[in-house]
């Protein structure tokens, strides 16, 4: 059965991938109008760094309510691929920031919270590396996402708007113009829910090689 | 119910006051912080100083720089409520005798006193030293108490985390930064609103509602840092 | 690593624990007191049938341990009375305890020789009058009078309905035991 997903879900992709330079036409107000294809796997990656974080961050309030240990090993796991997902997003971003903006990095606020996002993320594994008793780690580092979480409406809706209004930038972000061409909906739509399986199924290896690794640790003392 | 409020706050206090008393004993934390910021001081108007900054650019680049003093300054000096307990091995009498609401706002209270003194003694000397030119000073002492004060809480939070963690020093740089980010990022345009004399607009509740946000965050996350 | 320890102790008695270094002694006390969190299995508090809270455990339970330690710039008086304060009791009990022990009240606790700390330490556990006592080596680098004196405080404590579990590396140094766990081996 899960190697019937996984062939299922290497299937979408397949076609994610193809319908973003096949089906889905380009965007006419881009500099330059292929560019806009970028969008497919970029716009995608960044919503499922976000949907790893909200997950990290139950999972970080479920282990602190039922103190079971897969919970916490699942949030920590999390935020490894939202760090993952959260940079490849950041560097198609950067990419696309030069060909239509002409300069690799502009402060837009876009930009900016992903990079703010990333910060955490590599802090929050930071904080597991640096404690070795696992109900310690399992303890804090839930503390520091569920810490996250509540600063994150501040980084990422919240002083972005401000800052935006505060510097009126004369470039504008197109990309959250919402009147797209029903096509390029559909592969963006069909992309992201593409990424956000992609995500659980990563995690689920992951989360069980980990697991394991940890079994054959104990297995040696 | 009042005996237990007032009985938590007498607990509170208990806390400050001894906080304040053993520092006062050592002025250790007073050192490092002083010792820190008014070196960062010195090092940023030194360099600006003889160049001589023009209006606009110092705008642009002052609020900021105060700012870091501040953030440095704290990162320097404030670690130290939670990390001495835990090397000194009295947090386990603490854990055994105190109510762990009570102990954070203790140790919070302390370091909000620290920053705002902090902040008293750098700001004055960082306007006369670089010549920055303040449009709204009443604004300005508004966001160095409600940016101080978000400062102070955030910092006693991380700090009672990376206590119980090893690499202490580094690590409570690496957790703050991307919790006060939102902090620094209000403050300092609202800093740089009072030296242009800007009123900062929705900034300002903004920088309230992240306070007190974060003194939620902190007193119902404390007692999970604190308790296996 | 502890694996199925389990045992009793009624008011009024005693549960000594013994076994060599690093047998989990401390480990045992720890959990206890609600210092470590077990990775298995469940410490239940209960008084009379309901269950207690951390703060009502706080309340009733007095630890002394090797590790427990006092802020050094304070003194003996200042620790004694911030602790009653925390534990919202008045300071007489403790520094009574401690006139007792022989114990300079305006000594700086990081100026207190082994044996003065341990003195401190009683005082610490006993301060908030509790009903169970955890104690690790509670006559550590004792004197014989203060020895004297601290096995009387546990008596007095015992006599009075409170329970005990006291750790300490041989079982020679107690008589008239209720309980004895053997960690050894």
């Amino acid at each position: 059965m899960k190697t019937f997903l996984a062939w299922l879900l290497w299937l979408w992709m397949s076609l994610v991938i193809v319908g973003a330079f096949y089906y889905a036409p380009v965007a006419e107000h881009f500099r330059v109008p292929g560019s806009s294809r970028i969008v497919f796997f970029h716009v995608p990656m960044a919503w499922t760094s976000f949907l790893a974080f909200i997950a990290a961050a139950v999972w970080s309030v479920m282990y602190l309510v039922r103190r079971n240990p897969r919970h916490d090993r699942s949030a920590g796991v999390a935020v490894q691929l939202g760090l993952l997902f959260g940079v490849l997003a950041t560097i198609t971003g950067a990419v696309w920031a030069k060909i239509e903006w002409g300069a690799w990095w502009n402060w837009d606020p876009r930009q900016t919270s992903i990079l703010a996002s990333l910060l955490f993320y590599a802090a929050y594994l930071a904080l597991r590396q640096a404690t070795e008793e696992p109900e310690k780690r399992a303890r804090l580092s839930a503390a520091y996402a569920i810490l996250g979480l509540a600063v994150t409406p501040f980084l990422f809706w919240i002083v972005p708007r401000i800052t935006f209004s505060l510097h009126p930038d004369p470039v504008v972000n197109s990309s959250g113009k919402v009147e797209m061409d029903p096509r390029i909906q559909h592969v963006l739509y069909a992309s992201g829910l593409g990424f956000a399986t992609l995500f659980f199924w990563m995690h689920n290896l992951q989360r069980r090689l980990e697991s394991l690794t940890e079994r054959r640790e104990a297995l040696k003392e | 119910m009042w005996q237990t409020i007032s009985t938590w706050a007498l607990e509170a206090t208990a806390v400050f006051v001894k906080e304040w008393r053993c520092e006062f004993r050592t002025r250790y934390a007073l050192n490092t912080l002083a010792l820190f910021a008014f070196t960062t001081l010195v090092v940023v108007s030194f360099s600006l100083g003889p160049l001589g900054v023009d209006r606009s650019h110092g705008t642009a680049v002052l609020p900021v720089l105060l700012w870091i003093i501040l953030l440095f300054s704290v990162a320097a000096g404030l670690p130290r409520t939670f990390v001495q307990e835990e090397e000194t091995q009295t947090a386990m009498a603490l854990r055994l005798s105190a109510t762990p609401s009570a102990l954070f706002c203790g140790k919070l209270l302390y370091n909000l006193t620290l920053v705002l003194a902090l902040e008293v003694l750098v700001t004055p000397a960082y306007v006369i030293m670089t010549s920055l030119e303040v449009a709204s000073p009443w604004l300005l002492v508004a966001v160095l108490a409600a940016g101080g004060y978000g400062l102070a809480t955030g910092s006693t939070l991380v700090a009672a985390i990376i206590a119980q963690a090893r690499s202490k020093g580094t690590l409570f740089s690496v957790l703050s930064f991307p919790i006060l980010l939102p902090l620094l990022v209000l403050a300092v345009e609202l800093t740089r609103g009072a030296t242009a004399g800007d009123p900062g607009g929705v900034a300002v509740p903004v920088l309230l509602l992240y306070d007190a946000t974060i003194t939620v965050a902190g007193l119902m996350l404390f007692p999970v840092v604190w308790n296996p | 690593m502890l694996r199925g320890v389990s045992g009793t102790v009624d008011p009024g008695e005693m549960m000594l624990v013994t076994g060599p270094n690093g047998s989990g002694k401390s480990t045992l006390l720890r959990c206890l007191a609600g210092l470590l969190a077990a990775d298995g299995g469940t410490i239940a508090y209960q008084e009379n049938g309901t269950p207690l809270d951390g703060a009502e455990r706080r309340r009733r339970v007095g630890v002394i341990a090797p590790d427990l330690a006092f802020y050094a710039e304070l003194t003996v008086e200042e620790n004694l009375a911030f602790f009653a304060r925390l534990r919202r009791v008045p300071a007489a009990r403790g520094l009574g305890v401690l006139s007792r022990l022989n114990l300079p009240l305006d000594r700086l606790a990081g100026n207190l020789s082994s044996g003065m700390r341990q003195r401190l330490r009683w005082g610490f556990a006993l301060l908030h009058s509790p009903r169970l006592l955890l104690l690790d080596e509670p006559f550590q680098n004792f004197d014989a009078p203060g020895e004297r004196i601290a096995r009387e405080l546990l008596e007095e404590h015992l006599a009075e309905g409170g329970l005990a579990v006291v750790a300490n590396p041989s079982s020679l140094d107690f008589h008239h035991v209720a309980n004895h766990l053997d960690l050894g081996a």
